[in-house]
């Protein structure tokens, strides 16, 4: 009797624990979710006054994809390629960390997290002064007479590097690529140096171990890294504004003059929605092409 | 004033870099110097400043306190940068009137307060915080229209007989009876010679091929829309969809062919700097605080120059209507908007200050025969605001004017 009133609790308990989790996701989440999505349907027939009609309305999306469709494909490529690169760059950083770096190690990790001390503004801002007409990047490369190959490989544009799309991806990779670097070092680090080992062992070598051990087992990390760059990196906006050009505006400022500019709250509303759809079905398909949840137990 | 990055960790971080800049140029000047060293500002440093207060706005008589809703970096404050210090303008309207002052510098972007603040709240017949907010003059018609402002108690505004003519002629509001002018500005182009390599006297100047890519306009569509008006023959002050949508065709064109780098808020002086544009839509304001050694030139072009105020309104149903009447007449006289403009170093509105100005001597008066500050009248005869648009061709207009500013 007593075992089963115990069990019985031991079920609920879960729930009251999860409960202020819970409160906290409705409040907070699907409670906004939900005034976004019936703004998104609704029209505002003054637009100057705070009164919506819920019509129904859903050419709102409609104009907003036809509208701002150039940017929502801007916004994405704009992240992958921040994204790849971010891979490029964090995995081996991360590798070095997790199994060279000794007793650099923890110097090394707070090296990645310095630039959090300065805001994530004035660093944007200082990549202007970095890549300008007279700040050092040009400077190097036309010394170095590298201007012709920078154009011919598309990393600067007629010679110049800022207010160029290369810029706004560069920005983006740059503040975001601590957060690539981060995730995969935690998964490398849990990696038991036991199982290299073994594998070399077993006469594999060091090519094969890393491809059959070592990157299969550091795949959560890089599922984690790619989540928490793609999808700020998507909705970035400063980025675009400061280092790019009138043809590079990503969709978060298109979101910002919608409401602001034109007082349109109901096609803001709708891109809001159709940007985080995309990305929610994007996620879900990426996750199960890498098998989360197999490779994280 | 003009469009300030909707951001405010943003703004913050512009305002820091021009806060920089002038003071760079105050020490070069060496009008700061005096300015700090011998004005009662130390004294108030030593003195302590008697800031703080927070609440906002309470019923009453509505004449001991008062709330300001202003731009950043638009009055004058002590060396600490504490507006309320002795002998600063609130500092001494707060002794001489015993009206307890708040004063907000959140004021950052026209379009943002509006579909923030006064949309929501005035929108819902409510009554916002503050007793004075400081709109641009297209927004104060804008308010004027929807009746979201209070009509000003002129009888206890007798220094509004001091306001220059020409703010009284605004077709929106005759006699200024719902706003008092803060300050202006003029919107023109600004280049840096050395790589432009002659001077513009037109905004068609900023078309020319030899400059492509190196050419940025400001977002602030009255200003960009306005000037490429005048370049078209039309007249801004009687904007009409037509007309107007002429410039935003050769805005979208230059735009596509390259010719436009991009559209910004005061970001463009750093950009003017450093040397990657060559010329530009330009703010007076921006320009005058600028390093006079860097060359940067600025005019107001041939075939005409945008005009713009920002002025002082009180929102519907304000708690402090008398205390906020009290402001404006204090602001309003021609010795205390004398200590503004030396510090903003924009155009006022007030009739007087340059005499006062004069009669300061040493860098004050440098200050009153600077053309910027004190445009002649060959140069107002020049300038214009931009005409009243409905809400529907606004709308229409500013829809335009975002896709073509990417």
């Amino acid at each position: 009797m007593a075992g089963e009133n115990s069990l019985r609790k031991g079920r609920r308990a879960p729930y009251g624990l999860l409960s202020p989790g819970m409160l906290w996701l409705i409040l907070f989440f699907l409670v906004p979710m939900w005034t976004l999505l019936r703004i998104a349907l609704s029209t505002k027939p003054n637009p100057f006054l705070p009164e919506y009609e819920f019509t129904w309305e859903w050419s709102n999306f409609s104009d907003a994809v036809s509208r701002f469709q150039p940017e929502l494909v801007r916004s994405f490529s704009y992240a992958a390629s921040a994204t790849l690169i971010c891979i490029a760059i964090g995995y081996p950083l991360a590798y070095y960390l997790a199994f060279k770096a000794g007793r650099y190690r923890t110097v090394l990790l707070g090296l990645v997290m310095v630039p959090f001390f300065i805001s994530f503004l004035i660093r944007t801002i200082a990549w202007q002064t970095i890549l300008g007409q007279e700040g050092p990047a040009l400077w190097f490369m036309q010394t170095f007479r590298l201007v012709s190959i920078t154009d011919a490989l598309g990393i600067t544009s007629s010679g110049a590097f800022l207010n160029t799309p290369q810029a706004v991806i560069l920005g983006l990779t740059y503040n975001f690529v601590p957060f690539m670097i981060l995730p995969i070092y935690v998964s490398l680090e849990k990696i038991d140096p036991g199982l290299i080992s073994a594998a070399q062992d077993l006469y594999s070598t060091p090519r094969q171990a890393f491809r059959k051990i070592v990157l299969p087992l550091s795949l959560p990390g890089v599922f984690a890294g790619t989540l928490l760059t793609f999808i700020p990196a998507a909705g970035d906006y400063i980025n675009a504004e400061l280092l790019g050009n009138v043809k590079t505006s990503m969709i978060g400022s298109q979101i910002s003059k919608l409401f602001l500019k034109e007082s349109n709250y109901p096609e803001a509303a709708a891109l809001s929605f159709i940007f985080m759809a995309i990305i929610t079905v994007g996620v879900l398909v990426y996750a199960r092409i890498l098998g989360t949840d197999e490779l994280s137990a | 004033m003009t469009d300030r990055p909707t951001d405010p960790q943003l703004a913050a971080a512009v305002e820091m870099i021009r806060r920089e800049s002038r003071r760079k140029f105050l020490i070069r000047s060496g009008m700061g110097a005096a300015a700090l060293a011998f004005g009662p500002t130390l004294l108030a440093a030593c003195g302590g400043g008697s800031s703080g207060g927070s609440d906002g706005a309470s019923a009453g008589d509505g004449d001991t306190k008062l709330t300001i809703s202003n731009w950043d970096a638009y009055i004058d404050e002590d060396a600490d940068g504490n507006v309320k210090a002795s002998g600063t303008t609130i500092g001494d309207f707060q002794k001489s009137t015993g009206i307890k002052v708040t004063y907000n510098k959140d004021f950052n972007d026209n379009d943002e307060y509006f579909n923030k603040i006064y949309s929501p709240v005035l929108g819902k017949g409510k009554r916002i915080a503050a007793d004075i907010t400081i709109p641009t003059y297209w927004m104060a018609a804008r308010l004027v229209g929807l009746e979201w402002l209070e009509e000003l108690p002129l009888g206890d505004i007798p220094n509004h007989k001091n306001m220059i003519q020409s703010y009284l002629d605004q077709p929106w509001d005759k006699g200024a009876k719902f706003n008092m002018p803060w300050q202006a500005g003029i919107s023109g182009i600004a280049w840096n010679p050395k790589l432009t390599g002659g001077d513009l006297t037109s905004i068609n100047d900023l078309f020319d091929p030899k400059l492509k890519g190196k050419v940025t306009f400001l977002t602030e569509m009255r200003d960009s829309v306005g000037l490429t008006m005048f370049g078209q023959g039309n007249d801004p002050a009687d904007a009409t969809l037509d007309t107007v949508n002429k410039a935003l065709d050769k805005l979208q064109e230059e735009t596509d062919n390259g010719q436009i780098l991009k559209f910004t808020g005061n970001e463009y002086l750093r950009s003017l700097e450093n040397g990657d544009v060559a010329a530009c839509v330009a703010w007076s304001g921006d320009i005058a605080q600028l390093d006079p050694d860097l060359g940067i030139q600025f005019a107001i072009p041939d075939d005409g120059g945008m005009q713009w105020f920002d002025t002082m309104t009180v929102p519907k149903g304000a708690a402090n209507v008398p205390a906020a009447a009290e402001w404006m007449n204090f602001v309003y006289d021609p010795e205390n908007a004398a200590r503004i403009t030396e510090f903003v170093q924009y155009i006022s509105p007030v009739e007087g200050v340059q005499e006062v100005l004069q009669a300061k001597g040493g860098d004050a008066a440098a200050l009153a025969n600077n053309t910027l500050i004190f445009p002649d009248e060959e140069t107002l005869s020049r300038v214009v605001t931009f005409g009243e648009l409905s809400a529907e061709d606004e709308i229409e207009i500013q829809k335009r004017f975002n896709d073509i500013t990417g």
